[in-house]
């Protein structure tokens, strides 16, 4: 088991924002959490990569406790959430190699150009970041993420503000990266996108989240059904 | 050797950072060679004659400059940690929160003595105090102020880190960093002020206070500064 979350929960001040979630993840599999905006989706995200603390529950990264010892997981986890987390100031390139260094990866020359060739940032590896479009930020998050070749990842709304090409872009990494036995879990508001990434799909409403099935078990027009209704009930709350 | 490795990397980013935008650069000699101009057209064209008085006039001069300009230069290198989330990028490389703090004092030290090598000459020329100064003079300040410096650097990045994450952080760390940095400046005040009206430090208590306050800050933040940056 690649990640092992139990009974999680999470309070900003009297408002529950994660109440008791439980989630798995399995190398090779990828876990799309649907949820709308404010479902407390980048939050969960947060606390499974070990960037905030949960208010009470267990978190194990391959069998190591993550919430005693996150220096020792992190080097396992690949993140991609809405902001860079890189340094707009310098270039793509610039800040692959300061966190591949960082992270001591080996070849690391070598895995930087392979990389921004394959999100498509070579043209502008030596341009600063600041004047990036929303796309190749994301593009360019893909490739910080990826950089020392992480067992679990994380990609919150990995399709938002994309085009067309970027967003299946995405969902072919996301393809590869399974293929290779890694594990993943996604959030995203957009079903079909979701259904198109995931092998297993959750419903995060009301601060908990809900299984719902595996992909061999639901077909998109049903998943699509099930969370438009579950999205009724929560807005009739 | 993995630390020494992090740290190198951090501190070449963090001064990277710093040559890249210039902006921080530019604000910091503006201001210090403002302050040092205000207090010598205040007090000039005649200088007190007084070895003593003129000594304490470039020691408030230059320490009111070095303590200003660290302010601005601390606020701005955790701006840039806070603009896009790298601060948490920096974290998810799995970097020992120990070594991210050092590799900030490092850097800031670094960055402040460049401005202290170009503004203490040009200070002391103009309050006239440069011709008291001897070789062995200069070694001492240069001593007092790396010293002086290093607990500046050591106090001011823990707070940097405490209010980076909260709201109004720029107003909040000035607030909170003059109570805790004042007993670094008025030692280091008090020891330049020493050195150069004597050329020697007389007794030993504002040196020992320099060193003494610099390093209990620097080991208990270097052991505690995981609470701070993972909160």
């Amino acid at each position: 088991m690649l990640l092992q979350a139990t009974k999680i929960t999470k309070r900003f001040g009297h408002r529950t924002i994660l109440d008791d979630v439980d989630i798995e993840v399995q190398p090779g599999e990828v876990v799309s959490i649907l949820g709308p905006n404010g479902a407390g989706k980048t939050t969960l995200i947060r606390i499974l990569s070990t960037l905030l603390k949960p208010a009470s529950g267990n978190l194990q990264i391959a069998g190591a406790n993550a919430l005693d010892n996150p220096f020792g997981v992190r080097q396992m986890l690949g993140v991609v959430v809405h902001e860079p987390l890189a340094y707009l100031e310098l270039t793509p390139y610039e800040n692959l190699r300061f966190f591949g260094k960082l992270y001591a990866v080996d070849s690391l020359e070598g895995r930087i150009t392979a990389l921004l060739d394959e999100v498509g940032l070579t043209r502008f590896a030596h341009e600063r970041m600041e004047i990036f479009s929303r796309g190749m930020i994301q593009r360019f998050m893909i490739a910080k993420a990826l950089i020392h070749d992480p067992t679990l990842l994380f990609l919150d709304e990995p399709f938002s503000g994309l085009d067309v090409a970027a967003k299946q872009f995405v969902l072919d990494r996301i393809h590869h990266e399974r293929a290779r036995g890694k594990g993943i879990v996604l959030t995203t508001h957009e079903t079909q996108l979701g259904y198109l990434a995931g092998t297993r799909f959750l419903f995060l409403l009301d601060a908990r989240l809900k299984s719902i099935a595996r992909k061999d078990e639901i077909a998109l027009d049903e998943l699509s059904l099930q969370y438009d209704m579950s999205l009724k009930q929560h807005q009739m709350k | 050797m993995k630390s020494f490795h992090q740290i190198g990397w951090l501190v070449r980013k963090d001064i990277a950072l710093f040559f890249r935008t210039k902006d921080t650069l530019v604000l910091i000699f503006v201001f210090s060679v403002l302050v040092v101009l205000i207090f010598s057209l205040a007090f000039g064209p005649i200088f007190p004659q007084d070895v003593e008085d003129r000594g304490k006039l470039a020691a408030s001069v230059l320490w009111a400059a070095f303590a200003f300009a660290g302010i601005i230069l601390l606020n701005r290198s955790f701006d840039v940690e806070r603009a896009s989330g790298a601060l948490q990028g920096v974290r998810l490389t799995g970097v020992d929160p120990s070594n991210l703090y050092l590799s900030k004092v490092v850097s800031n030290l670094f960055l402040l003595a460049v401005l202290e090598a170009v503004i203490t000459p040009v200070a002391l020329q103009f309050l006239e105090a440069l011709d008291t100064l001897t070789l062995g003079t200069l070694m001492k300040l240069i001593g007092v102020l790396t010293i002086g410096t290093l607990g500046f650097c050591a106090v001011g990045v823990t707070i940097s880190g405490i209010s980076t994450s909260t709201h109004g952080a720029e107003s909040l760390l000035s607030v909170i960093l003059l109570p805790l940095i004042f007993p670094v400046i008025m030692a280091g005040a008090k020891c330049t002020v020493s050195l150069l009206t004597t050329g020697g430090l007389e007794g030993h208590f504002w040196i020992s206070t320099l060193v003494i306050y610099g390093a209990v800050f620097l080991a208990s933040s270097y052991l505690l500064i995981e609470f701070v940056i993972e909160e």
